[in-house]
């Protein structure tokens, strides 16, 4: 229970002083980033839920990232629905959507997971991109998000979406760190660890990896939402597999190992981004050189390094 | 291309020069600050890098001769990696920490609407120079007080390929068709536009197959053969860039180009010609920018003047974001001043010359605050430069009286 | 869907013989590039990512070589061998030092090398497209076999292909070596035992995919666009033949290559939209029922 309160505790005095920042340094673009990361950090902490507490190492976790980018935008601009409406609505459609894909993914294993959600998410992709009347298809979804208004607050506005994404991953992460906490979250790193010997403990390994793949989805779709209220809008690059990539190397490079690991990670990868883009067109070359520093020199994610540098264990972990 | 590959390396570490090092402004007044962003990196890189080039040399004009009302012109560079949401980003960090004033867009049709609306939330002036996409423009729905265009559009493109082709289907009795065009929106509206205006002047032709090949995709083998079994007597492809170059040098080797005659709305750029190493003759081309279309001096001037600096023609990205310098130029002199909201009243209706006009001059059409007047025209390939022969300009008459009732049709007006 | 024109190819035999010879054509260079993804999986459990970028960077070297000398023959080598190497240097220098890591660790190096390969390729060839053109002896008019259209080249091509990849598993089945490898792929630990040097194994196998690779994008450098970036497509593609074929199956490799070509030669003609819909649709289907593929040994 402390450690509960404790959270809480953290996650308010995060935002507080989020609130505080623009008025002390009047920066659009550092709001830009704390909004771009809220939505890229619920997305690869969702998908560390899979890989790093579960050892179900997805390559297509993007699907749901881009199915909530699309759901939200599709319901705002084609129904009538208010923003919170069509906020719960797209968690109801990507939980019915992940159940789905969920129960055929989680009957695989290692690199055959991997592979299989994958294809999943690819031929989502498809769909999207085929199915023009509806989502515009490869032009993406084009006209803007209507009535951004959430209680009188309208979102369009720059400091107030600022706020509500960073009240968003407070919520999103306290919510992801009470689930890897409890004793799910036990069974979750039990079957990480030893899948047979978490069977015959009693645990329903199905049940557990299809409650954790719903789970994830989830909060990969809430972190979709955000970005679709960044870019007003949804596009297929937001669905398709370089997306996914994205989420595995915020989590590879921040530390699978430490839950803040993947946050961290988005961290990183948005400045390195921001940064590098700023200085030169040649934006693979520097990013691909500061990677293999990364994962040949640290070999594992900053967190994780710095915890084991610390004598600490890493919670979680893989490799 | 058969360029000297040390001056090619000569230009590109030049180019990453100029991107790594803002401009040193005049010293009297404040420079302008422009922001554009577009595709630097993948494969669509020679995109963004044959826009930038067009770009520098318009400001390097432009600042010789007295600048945005004075004011120097310093544009500011950056890489969307052909990523809308990074397009949207970087469009806002231009904005809000770089001190631009205004925005200058250069992406491809996805991006160019995420940064529409990134106009339509900032208030801010843009120009889009490169999307195609009608309804960027033409769809109220889509439209910002803000936002222009200073590129091609697709329906005027369909307009007049459709009535050439009309012609040259009447005089040689081609009545069975087929298509060839990338399976995504681009591709498939364009066709279907195409296909609309070339029933409206021919009204007893026939599609016989219609093939649809991904984007990128690196083999056509089968889409060749296809078309051949269909046995057409003539074919649309919509196809661009690297694919059209890949249809091309696969579709020789199965004389393809001899056994039907092919309508290419997207050959006549220098970057296809020169790339294709066996262009076939005979084929009929839209031009996207050849120095033959206009067939005037100021144009060849341009382009040769273009290629002199960086050793390779322009393309259509070129001639277009050519153009949208001009228009910032021409409305802060009509405006004389750079307040984006002045400009912005400037630029609606605004006619200015311009090398890559029809008659010499172009026109930031009010209503829709795109460009008109511009050179479009269709000829056929020659096996050697000029690449393209017999280039008939198109009749802007008829294009205006097509679009309006396409407009109507779809209840844009 | 278009069921009577499909009916209308496969009862005519010159539809029937240029709708085959153009699948085989796909699938031949296909299976060159799944063939060294699937070795390389099959021994070392490494999912090579940077796949692509062996055989893009195989064309380049094979344009530059082509350009240079004038000679394909040449090229196409110099693409091979080009890669041959590049392959054993980037299993020594990267690969080898997260063998047995997470499969993510893998992807995350594989992902950094494709983005430093395509600058790489920005900067020496530039940002343009590239075409190598038709090689003079090749361009000659297509052949007409039972009223159906083959050109020489991709004749060539499918013999070529076909040596190379009946020459790999010949030898995988009858030399030493090749027995060596497939007993590494079982059991490394035992093949270590054996006092063979596990270290050059590895490296030969980097290198005999590597060379697959840059062969592939050799010999097809003369008809498709060469492009920074060219090599994703292809990787994708190279992942549904692996995975359909069975992850570490070489012949397995080789049949789905061939049947992905075909579905996409007939499927153009029957069912012209979504066919890559319905190869990921197969490529579930097949995880799901058979997860180690239609011709796989099961690995995990």
């Amino acid at each position: 229970m402390n450690r509960i309160v404790r959270d809480i505790a953290i996650g308010v005095l995060v935002v507080a002083v989020l609130a505080a920042v623009p008025h002390l340094i009047p920066s659009k673009a550092f709001q830009d980033f704390v909004i771009r990361c809220s939505s890229m950090a619920l997305f690869a902490t969702s998908l560390n839920l899979l890989v790093g507490y579960t050892g179900l190492s997805s390559f297509g976790h993007g699907l749901f990232f881009g199915l909530g980018t699309y759901s939200f935008a599709l319901l705002m601009q084609k129904t009538g629905i208010s923003l919170p409406v069509a906020f719960i609505a797209t968690l109801l459609i990507t939980t019915v959507t992940a159940i789905a894909v969920g129960a055929i993914c989680i009957r695989l294993r290692l690199i055959y997971f991997a592979f299989v959600t994958l294809a999943m998410q690819m031929l989502m992709h498809s769909v999207i991109i085929s199915w023009v009347g509806l989502t515009g298809g490869d032009q993406g979804l084009q006209g803007g998000i209507p009535r951004r208004v959430v209680a009188g607050i309208d979102l369009g506005n720059q400091y107030n979406l600022y706020i509500f994404a960073a009240v968003v991953l407070v919520i999103g992460l306290l919510m992801m760190r009470h689930i890897v906490n409890t004793s799910f979250g036990t069974s979750l790193r039990m079957i990480r660890d030893n899948e047979t010997r978490a069977a015959f403990l009693g645990i329903v390994v199905w049940r557990v990896k299809l409650t954790v793949f719903v789970l994830s989805a989830v909060f990969a779709s809430v972190g979709g939402i955000v970005m679709s209220l960044f870019v007003s809008g949804a596009y297929p690059e937001l669905i398709n597999w370089p997306i996914s990539g994205d989420a595995i190397f915020a989590i590879v490079m921040g530390g699978v190992g430490s839950f803040l690991g993947p946050t961290v990670g988005t961290m990183i990868l948005l400045l390195l981004n921001d940064v590098v883009t700023r200085q030169t067109e040649y934006y693979g070359l520097a990013l691909g050189i500061i990677i293999l520093a990364f994962a040949l020199g640290l070999r594992r994610g900053l967190l994780d390094f710095i915890t084991e540098r610390l004598g600490g264990r890493p919670a979680g972990g893989i490799s | 291309m058969n360029q000297d590959k040390t001056t090619r390396r000569a230009v590109l570490t030049g180019a990453a020069a100029v991107l790594a090092t803002p401009h040193i402004a005049g010293a009297q007044a404040k420079a302008v600050r422009i922001g554009m962003q577009a595709t630097f990196s993948g494969p669509l890189a020679q995109s963004g890098i044959t826009h930038r080039n067009a770009i520098e040399m318009e400001v390097e004009r432009i600042n010789a001769t007295g600048g945005m009302a004075g004011r120097p012109i310093e544009m500011v560079y950056r890489d969307s990696k052909s990523q809308p949401q990074e397009a949207a980003r970087v469009a806002r960090e231009l904005i809000n920490s770089d001190g631009c004033e205004m925005l200058f867009d250069a992406e491809s049709s996805a991006g160019s609407f995420a940064v529409q609306e990134v106009v339509r939330d900032l208030g801010v002036l843009c120009i889009h120079s490169s999307s195609e996409t009608s309804s960027l423009t033409a769809d109220p729905k889509y439209r910002v007080a803000t936002a222009f265009r200073s590129g091609r559009q697709g329906i005027h493109d369909a307009i007049v390929g459709g009535a050439y082709a009309a012609k040259v289907a009447e005089a040689r009795k081609l009545t069975k068709w087929a298509t060839c065009s990338p399976d995504y929106a681009y591709g498939r509206d364009t066709t279907a536009q195409y296909l609309e205006y070339l029933k409206h002047f021919k009204p007893d032709i026939e599609v016989i197959s219609q093939a649809w090949p991904k984007l990128g995709q690196p083999d056509f083998t089968e889409v060749i053969t296809k078309l051949i079994q269909a046995k057409p007597q003539a074919m649309y492809t919509a196809l661009y860039g690297g694919d059209l170059t890949a249809f091309i040098n696969q579709g020789n080797i199965y004389a393809l180009f001899s056994a039907m005659q092919v309508f290419s709305v997207n050959l006549a750029d220098y970057t296809a010609l020169t790339a294709i190493k066996n262009l076939p003759p005979g084929i009929a081309t839209g031009n996207r920018y050849v120095v033959t279309c206009p067939d005037t001096a100021a144009n060849r001037e341009w382009g040769e003047a273009y290629r002199k600096r960086y050793n390779e023609y322009p393309t259509n990205w070129s001639w277009e974001s050519s153009t949208g310098m001009r228009f910032y130029e021409g409305a802060a002199k009509k405006a004389g001043s750079t307040d984006p909201k002045k400009l912005a009243e400037a630029l609606r209706g605004l006619k200015i010359d311009c090398p890559f006009g029809v008659d010499g001059t172009v026109t930031m059409r009010a209503e829709d605050q795109t460009v008109v007047g511009y050179a479009i025209g269709w000829g056929t390939t020659l096996t050697k430069p000029p690449y393209v022969a017999d280039v008939k300009p198109a009749d802007w008459g008829t294009i205006f009286e097509l679009e309006t009732e396409w407009k109507k049709r779809n209840g844009f007006i | 869907m278009d069921l009577d024109a499909l009916l209308d190819c496969v009862t005519s035999s010159s539809c029937l013989v240029t709708q085959t010879t153009s699948g085989l054509i796909v699938g031949m260079l296909l299976f060159m590039v799944a063939a060294g993804l699937t070795l390389i999986f099959g021994v070392l459990k490494i999912v090579n990512f940077a796949h692509g970028t062996f055989y893009m960077l195989g064309a380049y070297i094979a344009y530059s070589t082509f350009a240079f000398t004038g000679s394909y023959i040449l090229g196409v080598l110099a693409g091979g061998l080009g890669m041959a190497i590049f392959g054993v240097i980037f299993e020594r220098v990267l690969i080898s030092r997260v063998y047995g890591a997470n499969v993510l660790m893998q992807l995350l190096i594989c992902y950094a090398v494709v983005l430093i390969c395509d600058d790489l390729v920005k900067i020496i060839w530039g940002p343009d497209f590239y075409a190598m053109g038709m090689p003079p002896e090749f361009q000659v008019p297509p052949l007409f076999i039972a009223g159906g259209v083959v050109p020489p080249f991709y004749i060539m091509l499918i013999v070529v292909a076909l040596v190379i990849g009946g020459g790999l598993g010949l030898s995988l089945g009858l030399t030493k070596i090749g027995k060596i490898i497939r007993a590494a792929a079982h059991n490394p630990n035992m093949v270590s035992a054996l006092g063979i040097n596990t270290t050059l194994l590895y490296s030969l196998v980097f290198a005999v995919g590597g060379m697959l690779a840059g062969l592939a994008g050799g010999l097809a450098a003369p008809v498709r666009s060469l492009t920074p970036g060219m090599g994703f497509s292809i990787l994708i593609e190279s992942f549904i033949v692996t995975v359909i074929g069975g992850m570490g199956s070489i012949g397995g490799a080789l049949i789905a290559a061939v049947v992905l070509g075909l579905i996409r030669s007939f499927g153009t003609i029957g069912f012209p939209l979504f066919t890559e819909g319905l190869m990921y649709i197969a490529m579930i289907i097949i995880l799901v029922t058979k997860p180690s593929g239609l011709f796989g040994k099961e690995i995990v």
